[in-house]
């Protein structure tokens, strides 16, 4: 086990103001303030290896529960551990050997070539020579930026940025990796290829990963497990595709026409999602799939089938919309 | 780690700085002229006052000069060393506080010396000169002198030090305070003239408690044979402890930040 | 005329939701005006004068330039090569109100701020110290008091707009701040008042800027000027904001139409 954190809860004091000048007289002289539960009593531990997405709306605990596993909080309950460390002690052994990426907050040297602030980190994390130019040359090549090392950081498009902010976080290879949104941002194209590298890293160095994005199609293309939360309450955590199964318990099977047919007879196929001729998009449950699929190959002209799964996004806002656990 | 890898460090660091620094052109030479007329300005004003009063505070000129050369030495080699200080609240602005926190080197280490600025060198220099020549004037100096002057430069260096350290952990605290460490060069501005010129009881308190006195006149004084031993004991002490109690500060601020920020 | 007065409430706002931070500047000046206000005192015993000044003149000077600080000194205007630079600038494009009269009113927020905290200061500092100052009581001099201080306020806005549209043409809006600081410290008088410099640099020193900002005020009220040397200097002041005053328009001509053509 890698990481595991148990009953762990994260509460602070936030101060209120009221609108108005006088709002700010009043909280010059005395403030109020207000306590925020932002994780409570969540669990859960990961394995070596595994790539895990975390998942949940803005101000659900996300970014704190990943501060408190790197060290920068220290929790108001429970217990945490990295890689049989306690995060908050920042034993240097440990922060060898994790790394923290926040999508939002840049560690580059503005004004330095990128190759500057990763021979820094190379120093910080006392990285020998050896693993240094062989690490270089691997991460340039997997991220395609070998053109980019001696530009100035400032001249970077936010692409271009967040490769070299990742190269930069990994030069000491890190087993455990803490992403906070690094897609974002970002276009789609862009994110895409990020999503392929923090695959390949996973795979190449079996390392840990923890992530957290808006975008459900890095979960999904990413993790096959996920853990959710919101309200600072862990909500789910188990299988991807077992979520699906259970929230949505149905396939979207598309078919497209060859020619034109009666609305009438496809009403009762099933659930209609959409139906725009030539495209028929049909919601059934698992049970009654193979059925399905082969009355409509009977009895219409298709042209094209296909079975997709549930889209995530939908699946998603339904758990939190059911909020159970 | 080591000593001599965080000294590896800080040359790394001090490198990028410069090269950073360096990049404007314009701006690093309008600093590097606006630290010498302010060095410049004062200095002539100090020469305007005694060529009239002969004297002040019952200093001889050169006494004055040596009193604001050590001023400047004092002044200058902590935003030298400890430059990253005053970049301290927007780096805590921006969160990348966390990226120093998550890394395996000393917080403290990278906050203080982060970014040592070269363009202090040279009011270091100038003030070392100053110092020498204006030391040489005086009739006074003796070998002790001139050690212990040096032992008490170091202790007003660590007396700095600490102020340093009380800064970082005000920032870390408060995240807000961007004024804190110019109120220190406001405060240690008052021993740009010897000590003796202000009034009881706010010599005594810029003395021993603000310990202004302490820092800036205090190796002057013994260097011209005119320190008690009662009171660089005293200076030793109050740096020692005061130190100790900056180091505890910053460790109860980073808890601080650990338990609050988001 | 109510946009105007809402930016100065906005900008009071600001200054006390960072509390600590304004407190501390606070207390910087309370440090800077001790610092000098007691190496006077111990350079002029009582009873004695020095280049001309008996204790309490100079004391009342110095304690002068404290009160004038709040009310000239106090700006924002170090804030508009940011806001050029960081391409905020836009949002004021695009609004119905005058860039220049925005800053203006922000001064003012802050001077008010500025002003109300360090009369209570000085208060408090008169009873500690219990200097004995000297009161003017002449209507005429205060009256041209008065306007110098007009006069000062409008050109240090001046001088601190034009070094604000620096940022039109580079990013590097601080290195020259920072010499017109020290520039400012010294020639303006807060320091010491600059006729205790040798007469044929100080005829110099009247063709600059600086000396309106503090000193010339300064000398009005202490009542050591003559009404034809008032007359002299009033005349200088308006020519310096005659001059920076087109300057300021005639650039800001200039750095916007770079902008606009740039982008930003």
């Amino acid at each position: 086990m890698i990481i595991s954190i148990s009953h762990l809860s994260k509460h602070y004091t936030i101060y209120k103001k009221n609108p108005g000048f006088l709002g700010t007289i009043q909280s010059f002289l005395t403030r109020k303030y207000e306590k925020v539960k932002a994780v409570e009593d969540i669990s859960f531990s990961i394995n070596e290896g595994e790539l895990v997405g975390f998942i949940g709306p803005n101000g659900a605990g996300k970014t704190t529960t990943l501060k408190c596993l790197s060290g920068l909080l220290y929790p108001t309950q429970g217990k945490a551990s990295v890689l049989g460390y306690d995060p908050y002690q920042r034993k240097s052994l440990f922060l060898k050997q994790i790394s923290l990426v926040m999508g939002q907050k840049n560690q580059l040297w503005w004004d330095l070539p990128v190759i500057e602030s990763v021979a820094l980190n190379k120093e910080i994390y006392g990285v020998s020579e050896g693993d240094y130019s062989k690490t270089l040359l691997e991460l340039t090549e997997l991220l395609e930026i070998g053109n980019l090392l001696n530009v100035q950081a400032k001249k970077l498009s936010l692409g271009q940025r967040m490769k070299c902010e990742l190269m930069s976080a990994l030069i000491h290879k890190p087993k455990v990796l803490f992403l906070d949104e690094p897609t974002i941002g970002l276009d789609v194209l862009m994110q895409k290829k990020l999503r392929e590298f923090i695959k390949e890293y996973n795979k190449r160095y079996n390392a840990t990963i923890m992530l957290t994005s808006h975008y459900m199609r890095d979960v999904q293309a990413l993790c096959k497990r996920v853990i959710i939360i919101n309200h600072g309450r862990l909500l789910y955590d188990g299988q991807l595709l077992e979520l699906i199964k259970k929230h949505a318990p149905y396939k979207l099977i598309k078919v497209i026409f060859k020619e034109l047919v009666d609305p009438k007879k496809v009403e009762n196929l099933g659930q209609i999602m959409r139906f725009v001729y030539p495209e028929l998009v049909l919601r059934v449950p698992h049970s009654k799939m193979g059925k399905i699929v082969t009355k409509v190959l009977e009895e219409f002209p298709v042209e094209d089938l296909t079975i997709e799964d549930p889209d995530i996004e939908y699946v998603i806002r339904e758990v939190f919309s059911k909020n159970i656990k | 780690m080591g000593i001599k890898k965080y000294f590896m460090l800080w040359w790394l660091f001090t490198r990028i700085t410069t090269q950073v620094a360096l990049q404007s052109r314009f701006g690093t030479v309008i600093f590097l002229v606006g630290k010498l007329l302010r060095f410049t300005f004062f200095l002539l004003f100090l020469v305007l006052l005694v060529s009239k009063t002969k004297s002040i505070a019952s200093y001889s000129f050169w006494q004055v000069i040596f009193f604001f050369a050590t001023f400047n030495l004092l002044d200058s080699i902590p935003q030298f060393l400890w430059r990253e200080v005053y970049r301290f609240r927007n780096y805590i602005m921006r969160g990348f506080f966390d990226y120093i926190i998550t890394k395996p080197i000393s917080p403290l280490f990278r906050c203080l010396f982060g970014g040592s600025d070269i363009l202090d060198l040279f009011i270091l220099l100038i003030s070392v000169v100053f110092a020498i020549y204006s030391a040489g004037q005086l009739s006074v100096v003796t070998f002790t002198g001139v050690i212990v002057y040096m032992l008490l430069i170091i202790n007003a260096l660590l007396i700095s030090l600490a102020f340093h350290i009380f800064v970082l952990s005000v920032g870390v605290v408060t995240t807000e305070v961007d004024n804190s460490i110019m109120l220190y060069r406001d405060l240690t501005q008052m021993g740009r003239v010897p000590i003796d010129v202000y009034q009881e009881p706010l010599r005594g308190l810029l003395t021993f408690v603000i310990p202004v006195g302490m820092m800036m006149t205090f190796p002057a004084k013994a260097l011209m044979g005119i320190l008690s031993l009662e009171n660089m004991l005293y200076a030793v002490l109050f740096s020692i402890t005061l130190l100790f109690l900056s180091l505890y500060f910053w460790q109860f601020s980073l808890k601080k930040y650990a338990s609050v920020s988001s | 005329m109510s946009k105007y007065s809402s930016i100065i409430i906005n900008t009071w706002n600001e200054i006390l939701t960072y509390r600590l931070s304004f407190v501390m500047w606070r207390l910087r000046t309370i440090f800077q005006l001790l610092t000098i206000y007691f190496l006077w005192h111990s350079l002029i015993p009582k009873s004695q004068t020095l280049f001309g000044y008996s204790q309490s003149v100079m004391l009342t000077y110095i304690v002068g330039t404290a009160v004038l600080s709040a009310i000239v000194f106090s700006t924002r205007t170090h804030e508009i090569g940011e806001n050029i630079n960081s391409g905020n600038l836009s949002s004021f494009l695009t609004k119905p109100i005058s860039y220049f009269g925005y800053w203006f009113c922000r001064d003012i927020g802050d001077k008010l701020m500025n002003i109300s905290f360090s009369i209570i200061e000085l208060f408090i500092l008169f009873f500690i110290l219990r200097p004995s100052l000297f009161i003017q009581t002449n209507i005429e001099y205060l009256l041209f008091f008065l306007i110098a201080i007009v006069f000062g306020v409008l050109l240090y806005f001046l001088i601190g707009a034009m070094l604000g549209m620096i940022g039109f043409w580079s990013p590097e809006v601080w290195a020259p701040r920072f010499i017109f600081f020290i520039l400012v410290q010294f020639f303006s008088g807060a320091l010491f008042p600059l006729d205790i410099f040798p007469k044929p640099i100080f005829a110099l020193f009247q063709f600059l800027p600086f000396p309106y900002l503090l000193f010339f005020p300064l000398k009005i009220y202490l009542g050591q000027i003559s009404f034809a040397e008032i007359a002299q200097g009033l005349t200088v002041t308006m020519v310096w904001i005659f001059v920076l005053w087109h300057g300021v328009a005639l650039v800001w001509q200039k750095g916007l139409r770079m902008y606009t053509a740039y982008g930003n």
